[in-house]
């Protein structure tokens, strides 16, 4: 019972302290790696996040359910769905507040952090799925592709998929 | 723009989130555009102005920003009956197929061809993961001489992280407290706001 709160707990609270989607992904990992899944369970995840239908932050369902089944899916909806919604009451009540410079910086902040975290983080996953140098120009491909945002995300998973039977044999 | 709108019902509410929930592969803008084309240009349940003022806010949203999104278009068109539907109506049934398609490779992932696939899938992943965090630092980058701070929090947060220095989260909050106090000179931009 209490390992079932905590592990929802893990999932609330990267959701509540990452902002948008994939921000979470440096919390979960630094939560549930190794404990409860590896860094090939985190690329399975985000390559059916990206495949499958919704908006990217849902990897987490797909995590939730590699570290627990259907209870790990759920917790992770559940946290995901919840942390994002403290923007409707806020919205309401306190307008001004969030329209502050103070709340801009502090956002300005997390934000630019995020992106520090999650560049250690993709060098992480980089680093534990091989360096071979076909992979490495994948990587190179996909960090191009990505920033320039005009290939379609999924299509890139395609293609790593592609590419990985052809040479990871 | 009439002064009273009839609250759209909970059933077709529930069916438009479904569509956008599950017609938007990839997520992100692709997710935004369909948004946007049914509650907008399809139903006239909301107006532009009401969809780029709640997008703007969103992006101040902890967590998935479409979520909030959901939300705040879910109460401007039905109240908190709106909330519940919208976010339930787009995540739900997406969270399934998720859940479902982990399961899937769940029971294939042990074959050959599945470990080769992945071993060129997980270069993509991280190359994402790579490209999203620059992404990320595309439109907070401030031009000018206090585009320094801007660096320095990045350059500390990633390094601070590899070295293994300090846990995520006591980063996160270090980096909410140093903007409050010295990046606060300007709001969130919406610099690449849906529209364009």
């Amino acid at each position: 019972m209490i390992e079932q709160l905590q592990l929802f707990f893990i999932f609330l609270k990267a959701s509540a302290l990452a902002i948008g989607g994939l921000a979470s992904l440096p919390l979960l990992r630094a939560d549930l790696v190794p404990q409860y899944v590896t860094d090939a369970g985190i690329v399975q995840a985000l390559a059916v996040g990206r495949l499958a239908p919704g908006p990217n932050g849902l990897y987490v369902v797909s995590l939730g359910y590699l570290v627990a089944g259907w209870t790990g899916a759920l917790y992770a909806l559940v946290g995901a769905s919840l942390a994002p919604l403290v923007m409707v009451p806020a919205t309401a009540l306190a307008r001004r507040w969030l329209m502050s410079a103070w709340f801009g910086g502090l956002v300005r902040g997390v934000s630019l952090a995020t992106a520090g975290l999650l560049l250690a983080t993709g060098v992480t996953i980089v680093s534990a799925g091989g360096t071979q140098l076909w992979q490495l120009a994948l990587v190179a491909a996909t960090v191009v592709v990505t920033a320039h945002g005009k290939l379609h995300p999924a299509l890139m998973i395609v293609v790593g998929g592609v590419v990985g039977l052809a040479l990871g044999r | 723009m009439p002064i009273v709108k009839a609250p759209p019902s909970s059933r077709a509410l529930a069916r438009a989130w479904f569509a956008i929930g599950t017609q938007s592969v990839g997520g992100g803008s692709s997710t935004l555009f369909m948004i946007r084309r049914v509650l907008v240009e399809r139903t006239g349940w909301i107006t532009l102005r009401e969809f780029t003022e709640a997008w703007a806010l969103s992006q101040l949203s902890p967590g998935i920003h479409l979520v909030a999104l959901a939300g705040l278009l879910g109460r401007q068109m039905a109240g908190l009956r709106g909330v519940i539907v919208s976010v339930a109506g787009m995540m739900v049934p997406a969270a399934i197929i998720t859940a479902l398609a982990t399961a899937l490779l769940g029971e294939i992932a042990q074959h050959p061809l599945t470990i080769a696939a992945l071993a060129g899938i997980g270069p993509v992943a991280g190359g994402m993961t790579i490209g999203l965090a620059l992404t990320m630092a595309r439109p907070v980058l401030q031009r000018g001489r206090y585009a320094i701070l801007d660096v320095a929090v990045i350059v500390t947060a990633f390094g601070v992280l590899l070295a293994g220095l300090a846990q995520t989260i006591v980063v996160i909050f270090v980096a909410a407290a140093f903007g409050a106090i010295l990046l606060r000179r300007a709001r969130p931009t919406s610099s690449d706001a849906p529209m364009a």
